[in-house]
């Protein structure tokens, strides 16, 4: 799908690779598998109700956007069932249904339909409503509080949540390979990292996802979290840490790399990525919330049309 | 794939997650344990997290239920503290204080555990 050579036109007839909307988002929610399946292996029929309800709410918001607005009916596509899927990943199981109904309102309506539908959000719309529900029930999205139910072997304490809330010495159990493992409180889709990792190589060989995105964040959180061990060990946590918890690699593969709100030269690509990389940790470690990936990200869809000026030179100017 | 058939997939596919998904969610309700794992104590200084399992199992630091249930009878199954100890009340003394003589004194008294403010309460 992304090719590295500059655009080349050629006359007509042209030829259609196979390539649709609609493969690219059921490939987007066949990549999400691994993380979902641990998610509800994890936490059960909850998780699988969350996910389950936000996928049908959103293609229904999507069906009656279309029918209100009189134009054609566009949940043959799936991107709406993709959104409600990556929405359903950050959720905890224990999710309510009328948060999930709003949600996918949020996303669907306010996130995409209101600017004119694919293609046309300035915003990633899971963030969108993802943001507006963490502002606004901020109770029912804390982990700690909504997990209280449930006992899975680990230590059920929300690691940034810990880390915030209690410094680097509540962090001790936490290990690089457990938290890859899933064995962390977090989102249904969100905990485990393996799965995330193996959904993103995936969507990344196929070319449905930019790696510049993906590494320019995760080498810029990587980066930033280093800066603040090494002038700080006792205070804030290892790089590893802040890689493999919390929203970071569903972000860097499913929310950061969203088509409409991110940027498509090289140049803007890598800024944006490892802005948004840079913003999370300074939020995670200097700022009031707990994670950092949902806001530093939707910035960064704001930066996004300013960034994609930096073009490359065109063909002959400036000789 | 025909557009027609990506439409009447996506219509097969709500039907169904809304189906599964208004099942599951009037089938397996959020209902506490009878036992509490954790508790989530709401405060104006802060929310506490309650480990309640940690304190109470013999893997954990294995307390008897009367240790802090300290009205409980034999055989009765332990009342929350919140049923008698309110937010605003003299007699029995008020939740907050009930929580910090118990919490705090029990770790004063064993030499561990939290008692710093911050330790305990998340803003």
């Amino acid at each position: 799908m992304h090719s590295q050579k500059l655009f080349i036109g050629s006359h007509a007839p042209y030829f259609h690779n196979g390539n649709s909307v609609a493969s690219k988002s059921y490939n987007i929610m066949f990549a999400a598998l691994p993380a979902v399946g641990m998610g509800i292996y994890q936490y059960g029929i909850p998780a699988l109700a969350v996910i389950t309800f936000s996928i049908s709410c959103a293609m229904l918001w999507e069906l009656i956007m279309n029918i209100a607005m009189k134009r054609p009916i566009s949940i043959g596509d799936g991107d709406a069932a993709a959104i409600g899927l990556i929405l359903a990943m950050l959720l905890p199981a224990t999710t309510p249904w009328w948060i999930v109904l709003t949600g996918t309102f949020l996303a669907i309506v306010i996130g995409k339909q209101i600017f004119g539908g694919l293609g046309c959000n300035p915003f990633n719309p899971v963030l969108v409503a993802f943001a507006i529900l963490m502002l606004s029930w901020k109770n029912y999205l804390d982990f700690d509080a909504a997990l209280l139910n449930y006992d899975l072997g680990f230590k059920m304490l929300y690691p940034l949540g810990a880390l915030k809330h209690f410094g680097i010495n509540a962090i001790g159990d936490f290990t690089s390979q457990g938290l890859l493992m899933g064995q962390q409180i977090g989102g249904i889709g969100a905990s485990c990292g393996l799965g995330l990792i193996i959904g993103g190589l995936y969507l990344i060989l196929r070319g449905y996802i930019r790696w510049e995105i993906v590494f320019s964040f995760l080498i810029g959180i990587f980066v930033t979290a280093l800066l603040y061990n090494i002038s700080d060990p006792d205070k804030y946590a290892a790089p590893m840490f802040h890689l493999l918890t919390g929203y970071t690699l569903i972000g860097a593969f499913f929310l950061a790399t969203e088509d409409s709100s991110s940027p498509v030269n090289l140049v803007p690509m890598l800024l944006y990525g490892a802005g948004a990389g840079i913003f999370t940790v300074l939020i995670r470690n200097i700022g009031a919330f707990v994670d950092g990936v949902v806001l530093a990200v939707l910035i960064f869809n704001v930066a996004n049309p300013l960034l994609d000026k930096i073009r490359p030179k065109a063909l002959g100017k400036g000789i | 794939m025909d557009g027609k058939i990506e439409r009447i997939l996506a219509y097969l596919i709500a039907t169904i997650f809304l189906v599964v998904g208004v099942v599951c969610y009037a089938a397996f309700p959020n209902k506490a344990p009878e036992e509490p794992i954790r508790l989530m104590l709401q405060s104006s200084a802060g929310k506490i997290l309650f480990d309640h399992k940690e304190h109470s199992s013999e893997a954990g630091y294995d307390l008897s239920c009367t240790d802090c249930h300290h009205n409980m009878e034999e055989d009765e199954t332990p009342s929350s503290c919140g049923e008698c100890h309110e937010p605003e009340s003299e007699d029995p003394i008020k939740r907050s204080e009930a929580f910090h003589l118990q919490c705090k004194g029990c770790h004063d008294d064993s030499g561990s555990g939290p008692v710093e403010c911050s330790e305990c309460h998340v803003m």
